[in-house]
């Protein structure tokens, strides 16, 4: 829900800012569960564990490095980030889940942490998409990603780690974009102030 | 096995270059550099060969000589991130060869930017107490003013006399700090360094010297004023 007061009064580089904020924080929060699960992975699961381009959000065309990132518009660098974030929902429930099973000595935590990434990234999508009201149609176009994983990680518990891994290696990768595409809106947006930037 | 008798010295093939390690200063660029086993006696090549995600295809190391030995340097066209790049480094004499554990990276998680530039250092003045006016620029490789990278800057201070004995200082994104209760007739050290956004700090910048002036002297004579 927008509300008219807040839509119209905070100016767009403001809300760049906290969405790069939440963006970061939600990378941020992927690494460090990341490490936790890397600290007791069996070997053998780096190298049986499916392809980066096994991730379901992989088919979404996105630049590939500096010079690709700067010429994309604006609406298009929201777009591709609200595409991203979306194509999150249901995988991050299934993380979730599943992290409650999950056979790793650092279970308790990464289970807590994982409801903080989900959090996160429910108010960055209502952030986004209040921005993406504010810069017009062509920011409001969403790519469709659907996850075609299911609600089942795996039944042994080798075979569920290495999926969770999986999942959280294509989401940490993906919230890299977020931020990145993000953090350029933002200094677009700031021109006025360079020393942000 | 060919062994030259005369010398009594044993030729082999090449042991596995060990260590291979990669960093980008900027996430526009990146290097990889590696340790050489025992070169078995012989003359002996390396080689670097990588592979990015979604591809077979297997591409040799573009540029040996930029960043200097045992080393590979990937430029703007050479680089992608958000792809994993699956590298190997071959030896290569005249009796065989050997191939490294391969290391799979992505440019966007081994960034570490170059220390901060032209760090400077001023004595100033606030109602008669002196303070330390530190104010540097982010490395110039670093592209900030796009958004591409983002900086946060940490700074060091010490008294020239008391080693070791670092006052470290956040500045968050600021490109100066303000340091103040400092010691009368002191001679200090400062020191900044930066972190990106998402990456590993830096090292150290090179060291600003600064000497704080006596000023419980220039106090009284402002108070005599």
């Amino acid at each position: 829900v927008c509300l008219v007061a807040v839509c119209s009064s905070v100016p767009i580089s403001d809300l760049l800012d906290r969405a790069s904020q939440g963006s970061d924080k939600l990378h941020a929060l992927s690494t460090i569960i990341s490490q936790d699960l890397n600290s007791h992975f069996p070997p053998i699961g780096q190298e049986i564990m499916p392809r980066p381009s096994m991730c379901h959000t992989s088919s979404l065309q996105t630049p590939s490095d500096k010079q690709q990132t700067l010429q994309v518009s604006e609406s298009d660098l929201l777009s591709l980030a609200r595409s991203l974030l979306q194509a999150w929902s249901d995988p991050l429930l299934v993380l979730s889940a599943s992290a409650n099973t999950l056979h790793h000595p650092d279970q308790t935590s990464i289970s807590n942490q994982i409801q903080e990434l989900q959090l996160h990234s429910k108010s960055l999508g209502d952030g986004l998409d209040i921005l993406s009201g504010k810069m017009g149609p062509a920011a409001q176009t969403i790519s469709l990603l659907p996850f075609s994983g299911g609600n089942d990680i795996g039944q042994d518990r080798i075979s569920q780690l290495i999926n969770f891994n999986f999942l959280l290696s294509c989401f940490r990768r993906d919230s890299h974009k977020i931020d990145s595409f993000l953090k350029v809106l933002r200094c677009r947006a700031t021109k006025a102030q360079p020393q942000m930037c | 096995f060919f062994t030259a008798h005369a010398k009594e010295k044993s030729y082999s093939p090449p042991e596995k270059t060990t260590q291979t390690r990669c960093r980008s200063p900027e996430k526009e660029t990146f290097t990889c550099w590696w340790e050489p086993g025992s070169d078995g006696g012989l003359p002996t090549t390396y080689a670097l060969y990588y592979r990015k995600e979604n591809s077979e295809t297997v591409y040799e190391c573009p540029d040996y000589h930029t960043a200097g030995e045992n080393s590979c340097f990937f430029n703007k066209n050479d680089t992608s991130i958000w792809v994993n790049y699956n590298i190997s480094v071959v030896a290569t004499n005249a009796l065989g060869r050997a191939f490294s554990d391969p290391v799979d990276i992505d440019v966007v998680y081994i960034v570490e930017p170059n220390p901060p530039e032209k760090l400077t250092v001023v004595v100033m003045e606030d109602k008669g107490w002196p303070f330390l006016l530190v104010s540097w620029e982010p490395p110039h490789k670093a592209d900030t003013r796009s958004g591409w990278i983002t900086l946060i800057y940490e700074l060091r201070v010490r008294l020239e006399e008391e080693e070791d004995d670092w006052e470290m200082h956040h500045a968050g994104q600021q490109k100066m700090f303000n340091i103040f209760s400092l010691r009368s007739g002191g001679e200090y050290l400062v020191e900044v360094r930066c972190k990106p956004d998402h990456g590993f700090w830096s090292e150290w910048s090179s060291t600003s010297y600064v000497k704080v002036p006596d000023y419980f002297h220039r106090e009284k004579s402002m108070w005599i004023l």
